[in-house]
């Protein structure tokens, strides 16, 4: 253990009187200030999952992908959020939409949730704000396959 | 070069004194100089237009700024490339070929590799000042595979010119006036001529995007393969396209000695077989599967031992899809086994030659003057008949035949000879009669699996190499790609004739495509003092060996 010139130096306890040595003060001191928050019941615990914490502005949970005032996914298929993912966990196919004012659309789009590291990227990179983040955390499953969500289940969140 | 020389001119670029053959153009000549200029018109594969105007310079001739694409070098000119002058001119180009585009980068197939887009980033200025309406033009097909996104075009007019003097069938124009002018065809003649597919790779912009390729991939994620297309015996350079093993599109790649800047539609629509279902994917002795390639192919090796050393019938049929290397590897098989080597050639088609020079050739096969170059010249010819009346007259011990040709349909006669033979082994991409009568049924590597080299009609070698990386055979696993297309694992006959020859005892071990190569150059006076690494991107003619139309054989 090295001392360097900025540490603080050691502080020496005081000397302990005979009560002291006892520790019987400093025990009814514990015991008093636990019984003050027993009173005063402002404990920070929840009683998950019966309560839910709010989530904090921005938190990053499972994705969506958003829908427009039609209905249909707002995703264009451009593969911007798949470019973009370091965790290479989204899987995009495109093919040619359906409708009139609409050249392209995703086939398939699945997002494997057990690579995802939650960054946030795709939802950055996305031109037409098509896939976001939600506040959505606690989801779990008894497979792995159930944790890659295809589009269907993506719109659905 | 103290004083210049015949036919150069001594001109200045960015203020250094450089000197240039007489007769080039500002950007050619830069270019040379390592000096690059944007531009949309220009192709060094077409006439001069001089309308995009980005390749704007200063020069000392004119107050005006030059359009660098189509003004010659002379003595005494002064170019400034980047002078305030000139950034200004090219920053104002740019800003209004953007003012009616429409910005659909996220949904242009031509995101990526768009001229467009990088020359907006270089040259362009950092936002539009337009704030009226946008021009919308038309969105239509134009042909069988091009479709035409009017807002995109910035009428550069390349496809147009390929069109008139590539290709020479002219259905391209440019229609209405002013910002409102868009390339159309005439009513009720679509483009559909076998070049069509180029004026998709020189548009500038994403406005002519092929059918095939549409939204099928981004240009980004493809993995890029030089290698050389099979179709026919022009052999010309392409790159091969992939996204995770599977083949995207193939693109042309610029050699003048071959195809220029071009290739047909039939070779770059031509690979879908390489990922069709029905495809020949695992080994199999008659019609159950072999369980593991190495077992098939010690089967191979055990027939050809048995062979070894002359004491029975042997022949093989080699086809004009085999490289160079595995072309050799059938020599030493034959040599050990004394076979008879015939060969058979697929039905020869139309030749074409277009008006820029273009030729597709007739003979639909990528490697027949290198399999004749290893295996002799009448390989294909006498030898070819001679296989065929010894298969026919009964007692062949064993025969081999290979059937790489990518449309399943083979010689009738020629495969009711084979089932003749004792014991039967075909090399095949796709059953056929050949492998219906084979008792070994190997598959067969397609020219996008291939390493090797191919000789092309003018006795020109260049390299075949294989899009497969090592680590995609796990995606020959069914079901672990959503793609509807299968893209099987094959190892080439390269790899199987060499593990025969191993357990046979005469070779210690397989090598690699470079080093059957290497035994090759030193065996065969064609490829003496050739190598792998040696040959050139663009090829390199092969010596001794007679070129088009001189040999035997008539195409027509």
């Amino acid at each position: 253990m090295g001392h360097d010139a900025h540490a603080e130096p050691e502080k020496k306890p005081g000397k302990l009187g005979l009560l002291g040595k006892a520790y019987l003060p400093a025990i009814a001191q514990g015991l008093l200030h636990t019984l003050g928050h027993i009173v005063k019941w402002d404990h920070n615990t929840l009683n998950y999952p019966d309560e839910k914490r709010a989530p904090f502005p921005g938190y990053r949970g499972e994705h969506r992908l958003t829908r427009d005032e039609q209905g249909r996914e707002k995703c264009v298929a451009c593969f911007m959020c798949s470019t973009v993912c370091p965790a290479h966990c989204i899987e995009i196919v495109a093919e040619e939409a359906p409708w009139p004012d609409r050249e392209k659309r995703p086939k398939i789009f699945n997002i494997d949730m057990m690579r995802c590291i939650y960054c946030g990227m795709c939802e950055w990179a996305c031109p037409c704000e098509a896939i976001e983040l939600t506040e959505v955390f606690n989801i779990p499953v008894r497979t792995r396959a159930e944790k890659i969500y295809d589009k269907e289940r993506l719109l659905s969140n | 070069m103290s004083d210049s020389g015949a036919g150069m001119v001594s001109w200045v670029l960015n203020g250094d004194p450089v000197e240039s053959p007489a007769g080039m153009t500002i950007l050619e000549a830069a270019k040379a100089h390592g000096a690059e200029l944007p531009h949309f018109c220009y192709h060094p594969g077409l006439s001069i237009a001089g309308n995009c105007r980005i390749c704007l310079v200063e020069t000392n001739r004119s107050p005006k700024p030059a359009i660098s694409c189509s003004e010659r070098i002379s003595d005494g000119l002064e170019v400034q490339t980047h002078s305030e002058k000139a950034v200004e001119a090219r920053e104002g180009v740019m800003e209004f070929q953007l003012i009616n585009h429409p910005l659909d980068c996220p949904v242009c197939d031509k995101a990526g590799e768009c001229t467009l887009q990088d020359y907006s980033f270089d040259h362009g200025p950092d936002e539009s000042r337009f704030v009226e309406k946008k021009n919308i033009r038309h969105t239509k097909d134009l042909g069988p595979t091009i479709k035409i996104w009017g807002n995109r075009c910035i009428v550069c007019t390349r496809c147009i010119r390929f069109c008139d003097e590539i290709s020479g069938t002219g259905e391209l124009c440019v229609v209405a006036r002013g910002d409102r002018s868009v390339v159309d065809v005439f009513p009720g003649i679509p483009i559909d001529n076998p070049l069509a597919g180029n004026v998709v790779d020189i548009c500038p912009v994403g406005a002519l995007i092929s059918k095939d390729f549409m939204f099928q991939s981004r240009v980004w994620n493809n993995e890029h393969t030089e290698t050389v297309c099979g179709g026919c015996a022009r052999g010309c350079n392409v790159t091969v396209e992939t996204n995770e093993g599977f083949v995207k599109r193939l693109m042309p790649r610029e050699n003048t000695d071959v195809n220029d800047w071009w290739m047909c539609d039939f070779g770059r629509y031509g690979w879908r077989y390489a990922h069709d279902d029905r495809r020949v994917s695992v080994p199999r002795r008659g019609a159950e599967a072999v369980e593991t390639e190495l077992e098939a192919h010690r089967d191979l090796g055990e027939l050809v031992r048995g062979a070894w050393g002359g004491s029975k019938k042997v022949a093989i049929v080699v086809d004009p899809f085999l490289t160079c290397e595995e072309a050799h590897l059938v020599g030493r098989v034959a040599a050990g086994t004394g076979a008879t080597v015939g060969g058979w050639l697929p039905p020869s088609g139309d030749e074409l030659t277009f008006p820029g020079k273009f030729k597709i050739s007739g003979e639909k096969c990528p490697n027949r003057r290198g399999v004749e170059a290893v295996l002799g010249q009448e390989v294909f010819g006498s030898q070819a008949k001679a296989v065929e009346s010894m298969l026919n007259s009964g007692g062949v011990d064993l025969v081999i035949v290979f059937a790489g040709f990518p449309n399943a349909d083979c010689p009738d006669a020629l495969a009711s000879a084979v089932g003749k033979a004792t014991a039967r082994v075909a090399f095949t991409l796709f059953d056929g009669a050949w492998s219906e009568a084979a008792d070994l049924v190997l598959p067969s590597a397609s020219v996008f699996e291939k390493e090797g080299t191919y000789v092309n009609e003018d006795g020109r070698l260049q390299r075949v190499r294989s899009k497969d990386r090592p680590g995609d055979a796990q995606l020959a696993q069914p079901g672990l790609h959503s793609a509807s297309i299968s893209s099987p694992w094959v190892t080439s006959e390269l790899v199987a004739l060499q593990r025969a020859l191993v357990h046979v005892g005469d070779a210690e071990r397989s090598l690699s495509a470079a080093g059957v190569f290497r035994q090759l150059a030193d065996s065969n006076e064609h490829f003496k003092g050739q190598s792998h690494r040696g040959i050139p991107a663009t090829g390199v003619p092969l010596g001794g060996l007679a070129p088009a139309g001189v040999g035997e054989g008539s195409e027509s």
